[in-house]
């Protein structure tokens, strides 16, 4: 009997948008710090200054939220912790073979939604957790080589004694490019997901509430 | 022997107290020290005598000796003559040969432990270091001999300070720089290609007025000197945060004195105060002179701080001209490919055969 | 007979070693070899083109830029880029300081020790000083109060008893024959040159940022812009500065310099005698008028055993380098010379483990390879370049060395020894500070005109270079003809050689067996007192040796 039921509880949902936010603005000013296709028209002007102003802010908010989120992994209810990441959680990984299954039509029914994470879920989530954390590592080294300080060193000012200044400005900059590519793939899944398993999936990040049993 | 104080020699060659003051003010503010120390400064160097000096040549392009002959306020002649005695410095002492290493041996063993040692060049360590010898002997060893005895030494330029060009990719000769052959010396560096000589007087003047030396980083370098990024002091800033920027070389904007970030200037990785100090009496730096920096005094310049004319490094197993932008566009662009590829299977697949089964599941 | 050895050479660039057989006072045999490797053609393997005059500048700081200029030739010569006309003569101003500048540092800080004992002008009557510098030229400083404070400064500084450079001097040495006057005025203008050079070059600084090592050039032009308008780029502010920095040499030049060096000459006469060398010389030329590097003011040109009746032409390809006494190894054995297109740099030491006494002169005993033109051991630098100007009629040069040749009272074979090579130096460097002003000129017509172009951009981007290239860049540097060959492979350096004047000079002996232009010179020079070689310096002084250059 199909009934709906609460996954995303709020602080799920508010940093998941909080992110998506962050990241959308990292990434424009970003790319605008790495190639400034704009250019001022007079001195008094201060469109680097600016748009390097709104990256410095967008990524500490990414930083309070993402360290939320975190927090919330120990708090928050029996998808959100931290367990529910395990790909090999018991029955994840049965779970995922009959997905496969079902989407190369040899099951005639999906299985019954775990409305968890699957198991492919969870190792992106992981992947990405990594490729954010990286990016808040790589970004304080950039930002400690122009303004030292204590909390910025903690959160990767020190990579930059390990690796080139130039070297860090690379890989904070290609990484931007891992992070949007998994951002396309992970839209589509939602809508293919909601679309085949009727589960509601999309509407959850929204509402918090999935279809299952 | 008589020695005689620094001021009495410079009076001797008819240096005015005016000049001589105005000199001391010189190496105050370079040394970032409030006027207040000028005084001090010069009556120490009316007190002290000329500390010897032994300048040693290794792997070099002697770039920093010609950089000391530009040196002004004071002039090379009064740095050569009045305020330092340098006892051995094969590209302009008299002697050769015996007679010359005969000088430099003469003053590491009457001042043991009390001559200042200027190093210029790396040290090849590779094949027992017979990369470099002078009379019959290695590097390596001289460098141990004079530097491990000095009071102090003092490295010029970024070859001795960590190898440097020699020590470029892939290193053909193992060259490194004096803190890496010599444990336990008191080493101070002045990196740089070449080392900027208003900073090099400096320091030894601070070290005749104050006995001690200049504040040193975790690097050894003194702070006044290596302490500030040359994006926060460079005129061009402005037009940075602006977002004014050189497109092209003699383009209006590089006309103007824009912003050279674009053209690759490296002055937001380089530490040094090459902006205020500048070079040759204060005539200009590199940005001033429209091209951007290369941090030529940062460990490794040659490799890590890289490419001179570009923003950023290539993305390693990419060709030379696939940018970090190239490579990730692609990659996001092959996943939407993808994904809709596979949007338009699926949607083909719903319609077909598995409609059915998805009714019945109702 | 005696094996005498000078180790090191002091009062030049880098570490040279000479060994010396001597023969009841004169060399009957000598051997010249460069210390010191640190392998930059290695190091320029795949890297851009467009960076390598960055690292190829560092090969020397005291040629600071040449070594720039030859870069960014050779690269331009491969992707064939004509650089703008203010690129080419930006880079002619840059050019012509820096011969003139290190002249002066050569003739004064480096080679004048030889000649001048700075003790004996503790023994002149400063007025009588004064009366000999008035009567040499009416440069200002020359009164007897002057010198008399130049000769306090000695003093106090030999009183001292801390003598810095010029301690364990040779002086007192008999092979110093100028009166303790002439001496006291050569040590003021020791100092003074000190101040000049200082002074001069920041022509350098202006154009190129610092000096040494400009931060100015580009392959397709140069970075400092031009506009008259603009306080950030080279306006009429800059011209009326280089204008009153050359004026100031070419008084210095005209008025110390040359006076300087013909007394010096007059009393040295006997070495016009000394230190001919190989008689074989080469120039490529030099300040072309445009970009297209086709016509130079200074002829290119090429002397065969000392015959100036005839100058043959230039054919870079006849170039070879051969390593058969240095220590290299060769594809393909070491007994064949290589053209720098083909050439290679494997490092490969065979000589005594040091600390060591003697090299093994029979084997291979330097790190300088041996260049050869058309087989022949080649002599480069001032005199090459005089003479081949000289004997293609070239007119300024013409009439000067004619008239330093009659003030001395000697003829054009003079020219072939260690005094004619310093003469020679003197004689261009005067030449040099009368042309300086008008290629600054050049550059204030051309801003008059509008034209504000600095670089040629169609060939920056190296995704429209050819998949392979390879090209040649020349210089006439200060001490003599300079080359570099690059070959470009998927925009990237494949193979990068430079054959530099102290190669040419200071060379070993080739596979033959013949000497290089250094060691042929030694061959008969007298000697003294074996242990203070002033005679040794003299004439390896008369080269400005360079050998971070040579080898490189
Ligand atoms: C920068 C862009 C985005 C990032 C980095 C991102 C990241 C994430 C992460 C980490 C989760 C797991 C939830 C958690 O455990 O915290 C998630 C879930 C989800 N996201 Fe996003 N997201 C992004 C954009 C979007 C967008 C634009 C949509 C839809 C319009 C979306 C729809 C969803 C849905 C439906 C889920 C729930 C999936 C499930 O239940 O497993 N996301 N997202
Ligand atoms: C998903 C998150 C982020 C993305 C997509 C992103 C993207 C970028 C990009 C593309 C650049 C330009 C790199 C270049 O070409 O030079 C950049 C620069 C920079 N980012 Fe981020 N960034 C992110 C997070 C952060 C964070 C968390 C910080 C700070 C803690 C940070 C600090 C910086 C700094 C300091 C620079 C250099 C600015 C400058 O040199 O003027 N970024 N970022
Ligand atoms: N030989 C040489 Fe250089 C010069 N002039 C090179 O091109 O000195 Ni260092
Ligand atoms: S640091 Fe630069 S200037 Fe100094 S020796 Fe090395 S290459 Fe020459
Ligand atoms: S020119 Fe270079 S140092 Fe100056 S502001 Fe621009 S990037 Fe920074
Ligand atoms: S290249 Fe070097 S000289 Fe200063 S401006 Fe950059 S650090
Ligand atoms: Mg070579």
């Amino acid at each position: 009997m199909q009934k709906n039921v609460y996954v995303w509880e709020f602080p799920i949902r508010l940093t998941h948008w909080l992110n998506v936010l962050s990241i959308v603005m990292l990434s424009v000013t970003g790319i605008y710090i790495g190639a400034p296709f704009i250019h001022a028209l007079y001195t008094t002007q201060y469109i680097m200054g600016t748009v390097r102003f709104l990256h410095f802010a967008f990524a500490y908010l990414f930083i309070v939220s993402l360290a939320f989120r975190i927090y919330w992994m120990f708090k928050g209810n029996r998808f959100s912790v931290w367990s529910a990441y395990n790909p090999l959680a018991k029955g994840k990984v049965k779970l995922a073979a009959e997905h496969c299954k079902f989407y190369m039509c040899i099951a005639n029914k999906p299985p019954k939604d775990w409305l968890g994470h699957t198991a492919s879920a969870s190792l992106a989530y992981i992947g990405l957790l990594v490729l954010f954390l990286f990016m808040i590592a790589s970004g304080s080294a950039l930002y400690y080589n122009a303004q030292p300080n204590l909390a910025v060193f903690l959160m990767g000012g020190w990579l930059g004694k390990v690796f080139s200044i130039s070297t860090l400005r690379l890989w904070h900059h290609l990484v931007m490019w891992f992070i949007l590519t998994f951002v396309i793939v992970h839209v589509y899944l939602g809508w293919l997901l909601d679309r085949f398993e009727k589960n509601g999936i999309m509407s959850s990040i929204f509402s918090g509430y999935k279809v299952g049993e | 022997m008589k020695d005689e104080s620094i001021y009495a020699a410079l009076s001797h060659r008819g240096v005015s107290r005016r000049d001589f003051m105005k000199f001391c003010a010189t190496i105050t503010a370079t040394l970032s020290l409030p006027s207040a120390f000028t005084p001090k400064i010069a009556e120490a160097l009316e007190k002290k005598k000329k500390p010897y000096v032994v300048w040693l040549h290794f792997q070099d392009c002697t770039g920093d000796t010609e950089a000391i002959l530009r040196a002004s306020n004071p002039s090379v002649a009064e740095l050569l003559l009045d305020i330092i005695s340098l006892e051995y410095h094969e590209t302009i002492m008299a002697p050769s040969g015996k007679l010359a290493e005969k000088s430099r041996h003469d003053v590491i063993t009457s001042q043991k432990g009390n001559y200042i040692a200027i190093v210029e060049g790396s040290i090849p360590t590779k094949d027992d270091g017979i990369y470099c010898v002078v009379g019959g002997r290695t590097a390596l060893s001289i460098a141990k001999e004079v530097c491990s005895n000095a009071l102090v030494n003092f490295t010029v330029g970024s070859c001795a300070a960590w190898g440097g060009l020699g020590s470029a990719n892939p290193n053909p000769t193992g060259a490194v720089g004096l803190q890496d052959v010599v444990s336990g010396a008191k080493i101070v560096n002045f990196p740089g290609c070449p080392m900027n000589p208003v900073n090099l007087v400096a320091a030894i003047v601070h070290f005749l007025t104050f006995g001690s030396l200049p504040a040193l980083d975790s690097r050894n370098r003194p702070l006044f000197a290596y302490g500030k990024r040359i994006h926060d002091n460079c005129e061009r800033r402005a037009h940075f945060d602006a977002g004014q920027f050189v497109r092209q070389w003699g383009d209006e904007g590089h006309r103007k004195g824009w912003c050279l970030y674009e053209m690759g200037c490296k002055g937001p990785e380089a530490f040094l105060n090459c902006p205020t100090v500048k070079f040759n009496d204060k005539t200009s730096w590199p940005v001033q002179a429209g091209h951007g920096c290369v941090a030529c005094a940062a460990d490794h310049n040659w490799d890590k701080v890289y490419p001179f004319y570009g923003r950023l490094q290539k993305v390693p197993g990419f060709g030379i001209e696939t940018t970090a932008d190239k490579v990730g566009l692609g990659l996001a662009a092959a996943a939407a490919a993808g994904v809709a590829g596979h949007a338009v299977a699926s949607s083909l697949k719903k319609d077909k055969d598995c409609s059915s089964k998805e009714e019945s599941n109702k | 007979m005696a094996r005498i050895v000078v180790d090191p050479i002091t009062r030049i660039e880098g570490h040279l070693r000479i060994e010396a057989q001597v023969e009841n006072g004169r060399i009957t045999d000598a051997w010249a070899a460069g210390t010191m490797f640190r392998g930059i053609e290695i190091i320029l393997k795949d890297r851009d083109p467009r960076d390598a005059w960055i690292f190829t500048q560092r090969i020397c700081g005291v040629c600071t830029t040449t070594h720039a200029l030859a870069s960014v030739r050779a690269v331009e010569n491969a992707l064939n880029i004509t650089i703008p006309s203010n690129a080419n003569i930006i880079r002619n101003i840059i050019a012509c300081s820096q011969l003139i500048q290190d002249h002066i540092v050569h003739f004064y800080h480096l080679h004048a020790l030889d000649w001048v004992d700075v003790v004996s002008a503790l023994k002149a009557d400063p007025a009588k000083t004064s009366a000999l510098a008035q009567s040499l030229s009416d440069w200002p400083l020359s009164s007897t109060s002057y010198f008399k404070g130049v000769q306090n400064k000695v003093k106090t500084l030999v009183e001292s008893g801390q003598l810095g450079i010029f301690a364990n001097g040779y002086w007192g040495h008999s092979a110093y024959k100028l009166p303790a006057e002439a001496n006291l005025m050569a040590v003021a203008h020791y100092l003074e040159a000190l101040d000049l050079q200082r002074e001069f070059i920041r022509i350098h600084a202006l154009l190129g940022s610092k000096n040494p090592h400009l931060q100015t050039y580009l392959v397709g032009g140069v970075s400092i812009p031009v506009d008259p308008n603009s306080q950030n780029a080279l306006n009429a502010d800059s011209i009326a500065f280089m204008l009153s920095l050359s004026k100031k040499a070419q008084d210095f030049v005209s008025k110390v310099y040359i006076p300087d060096l013909l007394a010096v000459a007059s009393f040295y006469k006997d070495w016009a005698a000394y230190g001919g060398g190989s008689g074989n010389f080469i120039s490529v030329g030099e300040f072309p008028s445009d970009g297209t590097l086709k016509n130079m003011w200074m002829p290119a040109g090429i002397i065969f055993n000392k015959d100036l009746s005839k100058v043959h032409p230039v054919d870079q390809s006849k170039i070879t380098e051969y390593v058969t006494h240095s220590w290299y190894e060769y594809s393909g054995g070491d007994a064949k010379g290589k053209h720098p297109f083909e050439g290679e740099t494997n490092h490969k030491y065979s000589g005594p483990k040091p600390p060591y006494d003697y090299l093994d002169t029979s084997k291979k005993y330097s790190w300088i390879k041996a260049p050869r033109y058309d087989d022949k051991p080649m002599e480069v630098g001032p005199l090459a370049r005089v003479l081949v100007a000289y004997a293609s009629g070239q007119k300024q040069f013409k009439d000067t060395v004619d008239a330093v040749l009659k003030k001395l009272g000697v003829g054009p074979e003079a020219l072939f020894s260690t005094l004619g090579r310093t003469a020679a130096r003197g004689i261009e460097t005067l030449v040099l500070t009368e042309m300086l002003p008008q290629w600054i000129g050049e550059l204030a017509a051309n801003m008059k005109k509008g034209d504000y172009t600095i670089h040629s951009g169609d060939k920056w981007e190296p995704s429209t270079w050819p998949k392979e290239a390879k090209g040649w860049g020349f210089h006439e540097a200060s001490r003599g003809f300079l080359g570099h060959w690059v070959n470009i492979k998927d925009k990237k350096t494949a193979n990068y050689q430079c054959v530099v004047p102290t190669t040419w000079n200071a060379s070993p002996r080739d596979a033959k067996g013949k000497r290089g232009p250094y060691e042929e010179a030694l061959v008969g020079t007298p000697i003294a007192d074996p242990n203070k070689p002033v005679e040794i310096l003299r004439t390896i002084h008369s080269f400005d040796p360079c050998i971070a250059c040579a080898v490189h």
